[in-house]
Protein backbone atom coordinates (compact mmCIF):
# COMPACT_ATOMS: atom_id res chain seq x y z
CA UNK A 1 0.00 0.00 0.00
CA UNK A 2 2.61 2.80 1.16
CA UNK A 3 4.74 1.59 -2.29
CA UNK A 4 1.45 2.53 -4.38
CA UNK A 5 1.18 5.73 -2.70
CA UNK A 6 5.37 6.06 -2.72
CA UNK A 7 4.77 5.37 -6.50
CA UNK A 8 1.86 7.79 -7.14
CA UNK A 9 3.68 11.17 -5.21
CA UNK A 10 6.44 10.03 -7.46
CA UNK A 11 4.42 10.36 -10.47
CA UNK A 12 2.91 13.68 -9.57
CA UNK A 13 6.06 14.99 -8.82
CA UNK A 14 7.90 13.73 -12.05
CA UNK A 15 4.96 15.26 -14.32
CA UNK A 16 5.60 19.15 -11.67
CA UNK A 17 9.17 19.12 -12.42
CA UNK A 18 8.12 17.80 -16.56
CA UNK A 19 5.92 21.03 -16.38
CA UNK A 20 8.22 23.03 -15.11
CA UNK A 21 11.08 22.44 -17.53
CA UNK A 22 9.29 22.06 -20.38
CA UNK A 23 9.51 25.05 -23.32
CA UNK A 24 7.34 27.94 -22.25
CA UNK A 25 3.90 27.96 -23.37
CA UNK A 26 3.35 29.87 -27.11
CA UNK A 27 1.87 32.28 -24.42
CA UNK A 28 4.75 32.72 -22.31
CA UNK A 29 6.47 33.94 -25.57
CA UNK A 30 5.73 37.42 -24.49
CA UNK A 31 7.62 37.39 -21.24
CA UNK A 32 10.80 38.88 -21.50
CA UNK A 33 12.59 42.52 -21.78
CA UNK A 34 11.38 44.29 -24.89
CA UNK A 35 12.83 47.86 -26.26
CA UNK A 36 10.41 50.40 -27.66
CA UNK A 37 10.19 51.30 -31.11
CA UNK A 38 11.74 54.84 -29.71
CA UNK A 39 14.67 53.32 -28.16
CA UNK A 40 13.46 55.64 -25.23
CA UNK A 41 12.82 52.88 -22.50
CA UNK A 42 12.87 49.06 -21.87
CA UNK A 43 9.90 46.67 -20.64
CA UNK A 44 10.00 43.73 -18.81
CA UNK A 45 6.72 41.49 -19.52
CA UNK A 46 5.69 38.89 -16.87
CA UNK A 47 2.91 37.23 -16.12
CA UNK A 48 1.09 37.80 -13.36
CA UNK A 49 -1.74 34.89 -12.26
CA UNK A 50 -3.63 34.80 -15.19
CA UNK A 51 -2.63 38.30 -17.13
CA UNK A 52 0.65 39.12 -18.59
CA UNK A 53 1.78 42.83 -17.85
CA UNK A 54 4.71 45.05 -18.12
CA UNK A 55 6.61 47.37 -16.81
CA UNK A 56 8.95 50.23 -17.48
CA UNK A 57 12.90 48.65 -16.19
CA UNK A 58 14.62 50.92 -18.10
CA UNK A 59 15.51 54.84 -19.41
CA UNK A 60 17.70 56.18 -21.98
CA UNK A 61 16.82 59.56 -19.68
CA UNK A 62 16.02 58.07 -16.50
CA UNK A 63 16.59 61.93 -14.66
CA UNK A 64 14.53 65.06 -15.20
CA UNK A 65 16.00 68.26 -15.77
CA UNK A 66 16.89 68.67 -12.19
CA UNK A 67 19.05 65.46 -12.05
CA UNK A 68 16.48 63.78 -10.25
CA UNK A 69 14.82 60.58 -11.34
CA UNK A 70 11.64 60.82 -13.76
CA UNK A 71 8.76 60.69 -11.65
CA UNK A 72 4.73 59.63 -13.50
CA UNK A 73 4.03 63.67 -13.26
CA UNK A 74 1.82 63.31 -16.06
CA UNK A 75 -0.64 61.12 -14.47
CA UNK A 76 -4.42 62.52 -14.41
CA UNK A 77 -4.35 60.87 -10.84
CA UNK A 78 -2.43 63.62 -8.73
CA UNK A 79 -1.74 60.78 -6.28
CA UNK A 80 0.47 58.78 -8.36
CA UNK A 81 2.65 61.99 -9.59
CA UNK A 82 5.18 61.38 -7.47
CA UNK A 83 5.71 57.55 -8.23
CA UNK A 84 9.21 56.74 -9.98
CA UNK A 85 8.92 55.94 -14.00
CA UNK A 86 11.52 53.05 -13.09
CA UNK A 87 9.37 50.07 -12.14
CA UNK A 88 5.79 51.46 -13.49
CA UNK A 89 3.15 49.46 -15.02
CA UNK A 90 2.64 50.20 -18.24
CA UNK A 91 1.30 47.21 -19.74
CA UNK A 92 -1.65 45.67 -17.70
CA UNK A 93 -4.23 42.68 -18.17
CA UNK A 94 -2.78 41.06 -21.38
CA UNK A 95 -4.58 37.85 -22.06
CA UNK A 96 -3.10 35.34 -24.45
CA UNK A 97 -6.02 35.21 -27.72
CA UNK A 98 -3.81 32.70 -30.02
CA UNK A 99 -1.93 32.97 -32.87
CA UNK A 100 0.39 35.47 -30.76
CA UNK A 101 -1.65 37.88 -29.87
CA UNK A 102 -2.60 39.16 -26.51
CA UNK A 103 -5.56 41.20 -26.45
CA UNK A 104 -8.17 43.07 -23.73
CA UNK A 105 -5.07 45.22 -22.05
CA UNK A 106 -4.26 48.68 -21.80
CA UNK A 107 -1.07 50.50 -22.25
CA UNK A 108 -0.31 53.66 -20.28
CA UNK A 109 1.76 56.68 -22.68
CA UNK A 110 3.98 58.41 -19.40
CA UNK A 111 4.42 61.47 -21.92
CA UNK A 112 0.84 62.24 -22.44
CA UNK A 113 -0.23 60.90 -19.09
CA UNK A 114 -2.96 58.65 -21.95
CA UNK A 115 -4.29 55.05 -21.59
CA UNK A 116 -4.81 53.52 -24.11
CA UNK A 117 -6.47 50.07 -25.53
CA UNK A 118 -3.68 47.89 -26.27
CA UNK A 119 -3.47 44.81 -28.56
CA UNK A 120 0.25 42.83 -28.73
CA UNK A 121 1.20 40.93 -31.86
CA UNK A 122 4.24 39.02 -32.01
CA UNK A 123 5.06 39.24 -35.63
CA UNK A 124 8.70 36.95 -35.00
CA UNK A 125 9.87 35.63 -31.68
CA UNK A 126 12.15 38.84 -31.68
CA UNK A 127 9.33 41.66 -32.54
CA UNK A 128 5.89 42.72 -31.12
CA UNK A 129 3.90 45.37 -33.06
CA UNK A 130 2.24 46.90 -29.80
CA UNK A 131 -0.89 48.90 -31.32
CA UNK A 132 -2.26 51.55 -29.05
CA UNK A 133 -5.83 52.45 -30.11
CA UNK A 134 -8.72 54.77 -29.25
CA UNK A 135 -12.42 52.62 -28.80
CA UNK A 136 -11.48 50.68 -32.63
CA UNK A 137 -8.10 49.82 -33.45
CA UNK A 138 -8.71 51.83 -37.04
CA UNK A 139 -7.35 54.64 -34.61
CA UNK A 140 -4.34 53.74 -33.55
CA UNK A 141 -0.88 53.52 -33.48
CA UNK A 142 1.80 50.73 -33.56
CA UNK A 143 5.39 50.40 -32.22
CA UNK A 144 7.22 48.10 -33.21
CA UNK A 145 9.32 46.68 -30.07
CA UNK A 146 12.48 44.64 -29.99
CA UNK A 147 13.15 41.65 -27.58
CA UNK A 148 16.37 43.07 -25.78
CA UNK A 149 18.78 39.99 -24.28
CA UNK A 150 20.78 41.22 -21.17
CA UNK A 151 24.63 40.73 -20.95
CA UNK A 152 25.96 38.55 -18.61
CA UNK A 153 28.22 40.32 -16.26
CA UNK B 1 9.23 0.66 11.29
CA UNK B 2 12.41 2.22 9.13
CA UNK B 3 9.86 1.45 6.19
CA UNK B 4 7.75 3.65 7.75
CA UNK B 5 10.02 5.60 8.48
CA UNK B 6 11.34 6.36 5.13
CA UNK B 7 7.84 6.71 3.61
CA UNK B 8 6.66 9.57 6.24
CA UNK B 9 10.17 11.51 5.12
CA UNK B 10 9.39 10.47 1.28
CA UNK B 11 5.54 12.22 1.55
CA UNK B 12 7.24 15.46 3.58
CA UNK B 13 10.30 16.06 0.97
CA UNK B 14 7.23 15.57 -2.01
CA UNK B 15 5.47 18.08 0.02
CA UNK B 16 7.97 20.29 0.28
CA UNK B 17 9.10 20.22 -3.39
CA UNK B 18 5.79 20.93 -4.27
CA UNK B 19 5.19 23.77 -2.26
CA UNK B 20 8.61 25.03 -3.37
CA UNK B 21 7.28 25.17 -7.08
CA UNK B 22 3.91 26.45 -5.84
CA UNK B 23 5.86 29.40 -4.36
CA UNK B 24 8.11 30.00 -7.07
CA UNK B 25 4.80 30.31 -9.71
CA UNK B 26 3.40 32.97 -7.12
CA UNK B 27 3.37 36.17 -9.07
CA UNK B 28 4.73 38.29 -5.45
CA UNK B 29 6.74 41.55 -6.75
CA UNK B 30 10.42 41.63 -5.20
CA UNK B 31 12.45 44.48 -5.66
CA UNK B 32 14.82 44.82 -8.73
CA UNK B 33 18.02 45.79 -9.27
CA UNK B 34 17.09 48.27 -12.73
CA UNK B 35 20.29 48.84 -13.33
CA UNK B 36 21.07 45.22 -14.98
CA UNK B 37 19.24 45.81 -17.95
CA UNK B 38 21.12 49.07 -19.03
CA UNK B 39 23.80 46.33 -20.38
CA UNK B 40 21.84 44.92 -23.15
CA UNK B 41 21.70 44.60 -27.02
CA UNK B 42 18.96 43.69 -29.08
CA UNK B 43 17.99 39.85 -29.65
CA UNK B 44 17.98 39.69 -33.82
CA UNK B 45 20.90 42.71 -33.41
CA UNK B 46 17.77 44.73 -35.52
CA UNK B 47 18.36 48.49 -36.68
CA UNK B 48 16.26 51.47 -34.43
CA UNK B 49 14.81 54.10 -35.97
CA UNK B 50 13.86 57.79 -34.85
CA UNK B 51 10.15 58.74 -34.87
CA UNK B 52 8.76 61.97 -36.23
CA UNK B 53 7.73 63.39 -32.50
CA UNK B 54 9.73 65.65 -30.12
CA UNK B 55 8.59 65.65 -26.63
CA UNK B 56 5.56 67.39 -26.07
CA UNK B 57 4.22 67.99 -29.48
CA UNK B 58 1.02 68.99 -30.42
CA UNK B 59 -1.40 66.27 -30.94
CA UNK B 60 -1.80 65.03 -34.12
CA UNK B 61 -5.50 65.57 -35.07
CA UNK B 62 -7.20 61.90 -36.46
CA UNK B 63 -10.59 63.46 -36.76
CA UNK B 64 -11.47 67.27 -36.51
CA UNK B 65 -15.04 68.76 -37.07
CA UNK B 66 -14.68 72.60 -37.42
CA UNK B 67 -16.03 75.77 -38.06
CA UNK B 68 -14.37 79.00 -39.89
CA UNK B 69 -15.42 82.40 -39.02
CA UNK B 70 -14.36 85.68 -40.41
CA UNK B 71 -15.68 89.23 -39.45
CA UNK B 72 -16.83 91.70 -42.54
CA UNK B 73 -14.37 93.33 -45.05
CA UNK B 74 -14.71 95.40 -48.00
CA UNK B 75 -13.95 93.25 -51.26
CA UNK B 76 -12.52 95.42 -54.26
CA UNK B 77 -13.38 93.54 -57.53
CA UNK B 78 -11.81 95.10 -60.65
CA UNK B 79 -14.79 95.07 -63.08
CA UNK B 80 -15.16 92.24 -65.89
CA UNK B 81 -14.76 95.04 -68.54
CA UNK B 82 -11.13 96.23 -66.76
CA UNK B 83 -12.34 99.57 -66.50
CA UNK B 84 -12.28 101.08 -62.51
CA UNK B 85 -13.66 98.68 -59.30
CA UNK B 86 -16.50 98.01 -57.56
CA UNK B 87 -16.24 97.29 -53.96
CA UNK B 88 -18.85 95.57 -51.64
CA UNK B 89 -19.45 94.77 -48.02
CA UNK B 90 -19.15 91.04 -46.88
CA UNK B 91 -20.74 90.75 -43.83
CA UNK B 92 -19.21 87.42 -42.96
CA UNK B 93 -17.70 84.53 -44.46
CA UNK B 94 -17.86 80.99 -42.38
CA UNK B 95 -17.97 77.42 -42.91
CA UNK B 96 -17.43 74.39 -41.49
CA UNK B 97 -14.13 72.43 -41.92
CA UNK B 98 -13.81 68.57 -41.83
CA UNK B 99 -10.73 66.74 -41.60
CA UNK B 100 -9.74 63.30 -40.86
CA UNK B 101 -6.23 61.76 -40.78
CA UNK B 102 -5.46 58.07 -39.59
CA UNK B 103 -2.30 56.06 -39.70
CA UNK B 104 -2.72 53.07 -42.37
CA UNK B 105 0.52 51.62 -41.71
CA UNK B 106 2.15 52.84 -38.61
CA UNK B 107 4.87 50.46 -37.56
CA UNK B 108 8.43 51.99 -36.36
CA UNK B 109 10.27 51.59 -39.69
CA UNK B 110 7.13 52.83 -41.47
CA UNK B 111 4.42 55.53 -41.03
CA UNK B 112 1.60 55.89 -43.57
CA UNK B 113 -1.67 58.18 -43.03
CA UNK B 114 -4.19 58.66 -45.33
CA UNK B 115 -6.44 61.85 -45.46
CA UNK B 116 -9.76 63.31 -46.53
CA UNK B 117 -10.88 67.26 -45.83
CA UNK B 118 -13.86 69.59 -46.25
CA UNK B 119 -14.21 72.88 -46.02
CA UNK B 120 -16.82 75.21 -46.99
CA UNK B 121 -16.79 78.89 -47.45
CA UNK B 122 -19.78 81.13 -47.59
CA UNK B 123 -20.10 84.92 -48.54
CA UNK B 124 -22.91 87.36 -47.71
CA UNK B 125 -22.49 90.50 -49.28
CA UNK B 126 -24.25 93.59 -49.45
CA UNK B 127 -25.68 93.93 -52.94
CA UNK B 128 -24.15 91.52 -54.54
CA UNK B 129 -25.15 91.61 -57.70
CA UNK B 130 -23.27 95.02 -58.91
CA UNK B 131 -20.50 92.40 -59.88
CA UNK B 132 -20.71 88.70 -61.54
CA UNK B 133 -17.90 87.64 -59.40
CA UNK B 134 -19.63 88.30 -56.07
CA UNK B 135 -22.72 87.29 -57.58
CA UNK B 136 -20.80 83.53 -57.54
CA UNK B 137 -19.75 83.19 -54.53
CA UNK B 138 -22.64 84.49 -53.06
CA UNK B 139 -24.66 81.69 -54.60
CA UNK B 140 -22.51 78.87 -53.90
CA UNK B 141 -19.58 79.92 -51.81
CA UNK B 142 -16.63 77.86 -52.19
CA UNK B 143 -15.44 74.26 -51.61
CA UNK B 144 -12.88 72.01 -51.44
CA UNK B 145 -13.15 68.61 -50.93
CA UNK B 146 -9.42 66.70 -50.87
CA UNK B 147 -7.17 63.76 -49.93
CA UNK B 148 -3.88 63.52 -48.45
CA UNK B 149 -1.24 60.95 -48.13
CA UNK B 150 1.88 61.59 -45.46
CA UNK B 151 4.98 58.97 -45.80
CA UNK B 152 7.29 59.15 -42.92
CA UNK B 153 9.94 57.00 -43.13
CA UNK B 154 12.88 56.72 -40.77
CA UNK B 155 16.25 55.84 -42.15
CA UNK B 156 17.86 54.83 -39.03
CA UNK B 157 18.17 56.26 -35.47
CA UNK B 158 18.89 60.17 -37.01
CA UNK B 159 17.97 60.68 -40.72
CA UNK B 160 14.68 60.80 -42.27
CA UNK B 161 12.43 60.96 -45.17
CA UNK B 162 9.12 62.91 -44.73
CA UNK B 163 6.79 63.32 -48.04
CA UNK B 164 3.44 63.96 -48.45
CA UNK B 165 0.73 64.72 -51.26
CA UNK B 166 -2.63 66.54 -51.51
CA UNK B 167 -5.39 65.83 -54.36
CA UNK B 168 -8.46 68.82 -54.11
CA UNK B 169 -11.00 69.94 -56.12
CA UNK B 170 -11.55 73.91 -54.87
CA UNK B 171 -14.24 75.63 -56.64
CA UNK B 172 -17.95 77.10 -56.63
CA UNK B 173 -19.89 73.69 -57.59
CA UNK B 174 -22.52 72.62 -54.72
CA UNK B 175 -23.05 68.97 -53.80
CA UNK B 176 -23.60 66.64 -55.00
CA UNK B 177 -22.46 68.18 -58.14
CA UNK B 178 -19.05 68.69 -57.82
CA UNK B 179 -16.50 69.33 -60.71
CA UNK B 180 -14.40 67.42 -63.51
CA UNK B 181 -11.73 65.22 -62.14
CA UNK B 182 -9.54 66.47 -64.75
CA UNK B 183 -9.26 69.75 -62.29
CA UNK B 184 -8.14 68.18 -58.98
CA UNK B 185 -4.65 70.18 -58.41
CA UNK B 186 -2.33 68.36 -56.74
CA UNK B 187 0.68 69.82 -54.44
CA UNK B 188 3.33 67.46 -52.34
CA UNK B 189 6.45 67.93 -50.58
CA UNK B 190 9.25 66.22 -49.97
CA UNK B 191 11.84 66.59 -46.85
CA UNK B 192 15.33 64.99 -45.69
CA UNK B 193 15.59 65.18 -42.26
CA UNK B 194 17.61 64.86 -38.87
CA UNK B 195 16.60 63.88 -35.21
CA UNK B 196 19.15 65.09 -33.29
CA UNK B 197 17.55 63.96 -30.29
CA UNK B 198 14.13 63.38 -28.43
CA UNK B 199 13.82 67.77 -28.60
CA UNK B 200 15.13 68.66 -32.55
CA UNK B 201 13.94 67.15 -35.29
CA UNK B 202 15.01 69.33 -38.88
CA UNK B 203 14.76 69.00 -42.24
CA UNK B 204 14.94 70.40 -45.75
CA UNK B 205 12.92 70.12 -48.45
CA UNK B 206 10.97 71.47 -51.73
CA UNK B 207 7.49 71.54 -51.99
CA UNK B 208 4.65 71.92 -54.96
CA UNK B 209 2.18 74.29 -53.38
CA UNK B 210 -1.00 76.39 -53.85
CA UNK B 211 -0.64 78.30 -50.45
CA UNK B 212 -0.34 81.55 -52.51
CA UNK B 213 -3.33 80.63 -54.27
CA UNK B 214 -1.50 79.57 -57.37
CA UNK B 215 1.10 76.64 -58.15
CA UNK B 216 4.57 77.47 -57.10
CA UNK B 217 7.54 75.44 -55.97
CA UNK B 218 8.95 76.51 -52.83
CA UNK B 219 12.30 75.41 -50.73
CA UNK B 220 10.93 74.17 -47.34
CA UNK B 221 11.96 74.23 -43.83
CA UNK B 222 11.00 71.42 -40.97
CA UNK B 223 11.97 72.55 -37.59
CA UNK B 224 10.37 71.34 -34.96
CA UNK B 225 12.04 72.20 -31.18
CA UNK B 226 11.80 72.00 -27.37
CA UNK B 227 13.26 73.72 -25.33
CA UNK B 228 15.06 72.12 -22.45
CA UNK B 229 12.67 73.05 -19.69
CA UNK B 230 9.65 71.57 -21.65
CA UNK B 231 7.90 74.75 -21.41
CA UNK B 232 7.74 76.29 -24.77
CA UNK B 233 8.51 74.82 -28.43
CA UNK B 234 8.62 75.42 -31.60
CA UNK B 235 6.79 73.70 -34.62
CA UNK B 236 7.47 74.87 -38.22
CA UNK B 237 6.95 73.78 -41.97
CA UNK B 238 8.40 77.01 -43.46
CA UNK B 239 6.77 78.98 -44.89
CA UNK B 240 3.36 77.43 -44.59
CA UNK B 241 3.20 77.65 -41.19
CA UNK B 242 5.43 78.37 -37.65
CA UNK B 243 3.90 78.10 -34.30
CA UNK B 244 5.62 79.11 -31.11
CA UNK B 245 4.23 76.47 -28.71
CA UNK B 246 3.65 77.01 -24.98
CA UNK B 247 3.18 73.40 -22.82
CA UNK B 248 0.86 74.55 -19.71
CA UNK B 249 0.75 70.43 -19.47
CA UNK B 250 0.03 67.34 -21.31
CA UNK B 251 -3.60 68.67 -21.41
CA UNK B 252 -2.93 72.15 -22.15
CA UNK B 253 -1.07 74.07 -24.71
CA UNK B 254 -1.31 77.28 -26.56
CA UNK B 255 0.60 78.41 -29.66
CA UNK B 256 1.37 81.90 -31.40
CA UNK B 257 2.26 81.87 -34.92
CA UNK B 258 1.01 82.12 -38.12
CA UNK B 259 -0.45 79.83 -41.21
CA UNK B 260 -0.29 80.54 -44.82
CA UNK B 261 -4.02 79.24 -46.78
CA UNK B 262 -4.67 78.84 -50.00
CA UNK B 263 -5.96 77.29 -52.81
CA UNK B 264 -7.37 78.25 -56.76
CA UNK B 265 -10.56 77.78 -57.19
CA UNK B 266 -12.03 77.16 -60.24
CA UNK B 267 -15.63 78.99 -60.87
CA UNK B 268 -17.50 77.94 -63.20
CA UNK B 269 -20.37 80.58 -63.25
CA UNK B 270 -18.40 83.44 -64.77
CA UNK B 271 -18.38 81.31 -67.92
CA UNK B 272 -21.58 83.35 -68.99
CA UNK B 273 -19.53 86.24 -68.71
CA UNK B 274 -17.06 85.63 -71.13
CA UNK B 275 -14.24 84.46 -68.75
CA UNK B 276 -13.51 80.83 -69.64
CA UNK B 277 -11.98 78.52 -66.82
CA UNK B 278 -11.94 81.53 -64.48
CA UNK B 279 -9.99 81.01 -61.17
CA UNK B 280 -9.71 82.64 -57.76
CA UNK B 281 -6.60 82.75 -56.69
CA UNK B 282 -7.36 83.07 -52.93
CA UNK B 283 -4.32 82.90 -50.18
CA UNK B 284 -4.89 84.00 -46.73
CA UNK B 285 -2.01 84.62 -44.37
CA UNK B 286 -3.67 84.02 -40.43
CA UNK B 287 -1.68 85.17 -37.76
CA UNK B 288 -3.14 83.94 -34.76
CA UNK B 289 -3.28 82.53 -31.19
CA UNK B 290 -4.77 78.88 -30.74
CA UNK B 291 -5.72 77.37 -27.77
CA UNK B 292 -5.86 73.86 -27.27
CA UNK B 293 -7.13 71.69 -24.80
CA UNK B 294 -8.00 68.17 -23.84
CA UNK B 295 -12.02 67.30 -22.94
CA UNK B 296 -11.47 64.00 -22.07
CA UNK B 297 -8.95 61.70 -23.01
CA UNK B 298 -8.43 61.97 -27.12
CA UNK B 299 -11.13 64.38 -27.19
CA UNK B 300 -9.64 67.51 -27.54
CA UNK B 301 -11.46 71.36 -28.52
CA UNK B 302 -8.75 73.71 -30.20
CA UNK B 303 -9.69 77.61 -30.74
CA UNK B 304 -8.21 80.00 -32.73
CA UNK B 305 -8.65 83.63 -32.88
CA UNK B 306 -6.26 86.12 -35.16
CA UNK B 307 -5.60 88.57 -37.81
CA UNK B 308 -6.94 87.54 -41.58
CA UNK B 309 -4.31 89.48 -44.31
CA UNK B 310 -5.07 89.49 -47.22
CA UNK B 311 -2.20 87.40 -49.76
CA UNK B 312 -4.34 87.01 -52.57
CA UNK B 313 -7.77 86.86 -54.63
CA UNK B 314 -6.77 87.79 -57.72
CA UNK B 315 -9.17 86.10 -60.74
CA UNK B 316 -6.79 84.04 -63.39
CA UNK B 317 -7.67 81.72 -66.11
CA UNK B 318 -6.69 78.20 -65.69
CA UNK B 319 -4.17 76.72 -63.93
CA UNK B 320 -0.73 77.51 -64.50
CA UNK B 321 2.86 78.35 -62.92
CA UNK B 322 3.31 81.80 -62.80
CA UNK B 323 6.84 82.22 -61.04
CA UNK B 324 7.76 85.35 -59.44
CA UNK B 325 6.85 87.31 -62.12
CA UNK B 326 4.26 90.19 -62.01
CA UNK B 327 2.15 89.43 -65.70
CA UNK B 328 -1.23 91.23 -64.80
CA UNK B 329 -4.12 88.70 -63.70
CA UNK B 330 -7.60 88.85 -65.61
CA UNK B 331 -9.30 90.62 -62.48
CA UNK B 332 -6.88 92.32 -59.82
CA UNK B 333 -8.58 92.44 -56.52
CA UNK B 334 -8.24 93.23 -53.08
CA UNK B 335 -9.44 92.83 -49.36
CA UNK B 336 -9.68 94.89 -46.37
CA UNK B 337 -8.38 92.72 -43.62
CA UNK B 338 -10.32 91.26 -40.99
CA UNK B 339 -10.42 89.24 -37.55
CA UNK B 340 -11.16 85.43 -37.80
CA UNK B 341 -12.23 82.68 -35.26
CA UNK B 342 -11.77 78.71 -35.74
CA UNK B 343 -13.06 76.13 -33.30
CA UNK B 344 -12.79 72.49 -33.63
CA UNK B 345 -13.57 69.28 -32.01
CA UNK B 346 -10.72 66.66 -32.29
CA UNK B 347 -10.06 63.23 -31.72
CA UNK B 348 -6.03 62.89 -31.62
CA UNK B 349 -3.96 59.95 -32.20
CA UNK B 350 -2.41 58.22 -28.88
Amino acid sequence: MLRSIFSLLILIQSSLLFAQSDKPAVADMLTGVWETGSGKARVKIDKVGDVYTGKIVWLREPNNEEGKPKVDKNNPDENMRTKPLLGYKMLQNFVYAGDKVWEDGTIYDPESGSTYSCTITMTDDNTLDVRGYIGVTLFGRTDTWKRVMLKKK
Amino acid sequence: MFRYKLGITLILLNLTIVSTFAQETDTTEVEEDFSMYADAELADGSKRYCTFKVFDQSPNKLISVGYDFQTGYDFTFQNIQGNGSTTLKNRVNHGIRLGANVPVISTTSWLVNLGFSYWETHYDFENETAHPLAQALENSGLRTIGISGTIFKPLNEKNFVLTSFNADLNGDYTLPGFQDAGLTRISGTLVYGWKKHDRLLYGFGLSRSYRIGEANYLPVILYNYTFPSRKWGVEAIFPARANLRRTFNTRTIAMFGYELEGQTYRINQLTNNGIANAELRRSELRARITLERSLKDFLWVSFQAGFRYDWNINLDEGDRFRGFGDDAYRLENDLSNALYFNFSINLVSP
